[in-house]
């Protein structure tokens, strides 16, 4: 967390991004439902103002699911009061976020187990029980 | 990392697991300003990705550039991407220095013929060699000597890519940019003073990940991060839609956040990413903090007139000239006149002496 | 150099300069000029109260041939006035003309000045193609009157672009704009754009003139 942290921004007004963007989000969840792929939003594209990122994860909620992921630093991943609409937030080893998405999935990919990991996996286990059985 | 090494082996050495590796991905992706949907793209050109090696010179700069990348805590993204080019010749940040850092320099240029990438910070002097030396070299003759194999040039700062403050009026250097020496390689021009350190990463991430040239606009800056002006994506825009703007840094409308046209921003004239990408680790932007852009990324911005001087209002203005102007028409307006009565008056006389 | 630098550096520069030094020779040229001493006896003195006697009656509408014109009357004022709002009520003019005069006043909002900027350019094309078919304007019409039209619809045309962002990139189109505003100044002195200085003293002086003959105006 950088100095830069702590200093309080007031921000006393409206830019009205953040109703845009949640119809955006309305519309890729009813193509979500009618069976079409996920979209996925990056914040770092969005033009916002000081303190308007805050209002639109207020505005999002939290919902049933939180995971947090520790690869390359620790990622959180948040469903949003809103079925389908995922808050993912990246940060390296220093805590620095290096990039925040909002995905409108069903499951985020990111959760999924790898083939390679797997395998990595596979192969450490198989070795284990070579060494215990030995 | 080993130069034989792509960098998905590296980064698995290293025990980053494929998630790990699809995060950092994802990251890159969004550093380079891809669309999301790119990232499985990125994620198979990367893994496959050869370690580039990396000449960077620096010549009439003040270092801000290598600062603002530097300046970007490690290990981020960036460091990670850095860790992954060798960079072989960085005359600011390296040790050795004079004839140990000319070797490093010719070694990387031969081992990696045809291959290199060439960074470059800082304008060339064209006024007198002597004005900007490395090591007995004028930058003019290591420019030419260094890009001859290089691949790409990358242009770092408004300095190398226009010229920059250097070549402001008088520009008494002589001070001229990289591409107005360099005409028979690609150059990327990644303007700023000084550019956003993303940005500088982001295209070394392009050209890692790719190694290609991005898609480039008229002046040679990539169009991913120079494509809209600060202008298109400000923050503040609905404020100069309704023509609501602050006209002092403390009245009400700058306590509300009103647009800075008025008080001389930039914005609309200039190309960069500030206004989505922004400074400080996506902190802020200049006019997040209340102050105009100062059209920084686009050529000649030192010579635009005030920083402070709305972008309506004309370069010039001398009531002195006008006042002139106006005492030269009243003096025309009466040469006129007088000619227009004499012409009158001899006439009148003729006519006279016809009917006497 | 910029497109934008030169329009907003020399180009402005020069194109002033010949505005004002146009302007003032024409108007010193023309109060100059000796009219023949009147030997008849006044009809009545006449005087000021005539001057701007005139200048009223001859602004507004005249009701001999009100019908037939009536069209001619409401575009044009609706025009002037449109015109007015656009040049001097929007927020970036103003700042030009502070740049220049040192003074500024309050801006209309720009949703207002939008709306005049497109009332005064659709009025002015609407005038133009007018007078281009209407049989007895396009007799009386010369180059002047269209260089002039014209030379009104660029800058009114641009401004909108430029304002809009429609058609290039921002620095293009406010370099467009201002240097169709100047190929404006440059014309005016010369053409018939002069009658923004000369109507009202024309009108003043023809009022005291019909005074004095003792004829109302
Ligand atoms: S603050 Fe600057 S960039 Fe933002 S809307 Fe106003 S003029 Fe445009
Ligand atoms: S806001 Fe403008 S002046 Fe500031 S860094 Fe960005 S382009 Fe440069």
């Amino acid at each position: 967390m950088s100095a830069l942290d702590s200093i309080a921004v007031q921000a006393e007004y409206e830019t009205g991004n953040v109703v845009p963007l949640l119809h955006e989000i309305r519309h890729a969840l009813e193509r979500l439902l009618n069976g079409e792929d996920g979209t996925v939003i990056d914040m770092r594209s969005l033009p916002l103002a000081p303190g308007e990122e805050k209002r639109i994860e207020d505005a999002l909620g939290k919902g049933e699911v939180h995971a947090d992921l520790d690869a390359l630093g620790p990622t959180t991943i948040l469903e949003t009061s809103y079925p389908g609409v995922w808050l993912i937030t990246h940060r390296n080893t220093e805590g620095e976020v290096i990039g925040r998405f909002i995905e409108v999935t069903r499951f985020p990919s990111i959760l999924e187990s790898q083939p390679e990991d797997i395998r990595t996996g596979l192969t450490a286990l198989g070795n284990r029980l070579a060494e215990d059985s030995a | 990392m080993r130069k034989d090494q792509n960098l998905g082996e590296y980064l698995r050495t290293q025990g980053v697991s494929r998630r790990g590796f699809l995060k950092f991905c994802s990251a890159t992706a969004s550093l380079m300003a891809l669309p999301p949907s790119a990232v499985a793209q990125v994620a198979e050109a990367l893994a496959s990705a050869r370690r580039p090696s990396v000449i960077w010179l620096s010549f009439q700069e003040c270092t801000g550039c290598t600062e603002s990348l530097t300046r970007s805590h490690a290990p981020t993204v960036e460091s990670l991407i850095f860790d992954a080019i060798s960079l072989d010749y960085h005359h600011t940040l390296q040790v050795a220095s004079g004839e140990g850092a000319e070797e490093a320099r010719h070694a990387a240029m031969e081992e990696n013929d045809g291959e290199y990438l060439l960074v470059v910070d800082g304008s060339i002097p064209l006024g007198n060699p002597g004005y900007s030396t490395i090591a007995g070299i004028s930058n003019l003759d290591m420019l030419k000597d260094t890009a001859k194999g290089a691949a790409a040039v990358i242009a770092v700062g408004t300095c190398a890519a226009f010229g920059g403050i250097p070549q402001a009026f008088p520009n008494p250097t002589g001070a001229v940019s990289v591409s107005d020496i360099i005409t028979d390689k690609p150059i990327i021009n990644v303007s700023g003073c000084p550019p956003i350190p993303v940005v500088i990463t982001g295209v070394l991430a392009h050209f890692l990940t790719f190694g290609t040239i991005p898609e480039l606009d008229h002046l040679g800056r990539p169009t991913a991060f120079f494509g809209q002006t600060i202008h298109d994506r400000c923050y503040r825009r609905p404020f100069y839609e309704r023509g609501q703007f602050a006209h002092t840094f403390d009245d009400e409308g700058a306590r509300k956040g009103w647009c800075l046209y008025e008080l001389g921003c930039k914005g609309p004239t200039s190309y960069n990413a500030c206004a989505t990408v922004k400074w400080n680790e996506g902190t802020s932007f200049p006019i997040g903090s209340g102050h105009g852009c100062l059209g920084c990324s686009e050529p000649g911005f030192w010579d635009h007139g005030s920083f402070y001087k709305p972008i309506s209002a004309g370069l010039w203005g001398s009531k002195e000239t006008l006042l002139g102007a106006a005492a030269a028409g009243a003096a025309l307006g009466i040469g006129s006149a007088m000619a227009a009565r004499a012409r009158k008056n001899k006439a009148i006389k003729e006519s006279e002496a016809d009917s006497s | 150099m910029t497109l934008l630098d030169f329009a907003r550096g020399p180009a402005l520069q020069w194109s002033l300069i010949i505005l004002v030094t146009g302007i003032i020779w024409r108007i010193v040229g023309a109060l100059l000029l000796s009219s023949r001493k009147d030997l008849s006896v006044a009809r009545r003195k006449s005087g000021l109260n005539d001057g701007l006697g005139a200048i009223a009656t001859r602004s507004l509408p005249a009701h001999t041939f009100e019908k037939r014109i009536r069209f001619q009357h409401v575009t044009g004022y609706a025009w002037h006035l449109a015109l007015f709002v656009t040049v001097l009520f929007f927020g970036p003019h103003i700042l030009f003309f502070e740049s220049l005069l040192g003074f500024s006043w309050p801006a209309l909002p720009n949703g207002i000045v939008l709306f005049s900027a497109a009332v005064a350019l659709a009025i002015l094309i609407a005038l133009l193609i007018r007078r281009a078919n209407h049989p007895v304007q396009k007799l009386i019409s010369n180059a002047d009157d269209y260089i002039s039209v014209i030379l009104c619809i660029l800058p009114l045309l641009t401004g909108i672009l430029a304002f809009a962002h429609i058609g290039g990139r921002y620095e293009t189109l406010l370099a467009i704009h201002l240097l169709s505003i100047e190929a404006l100044f440059i014309w005016f002195p010369f053409g018939k754009l002069m009658h923004s200085a000369m109507t009202f003293p024309a009108r003043f002086q023809a009022g005291t003139s019909f005074g004095r003959k003792g004829i109302k105006a």
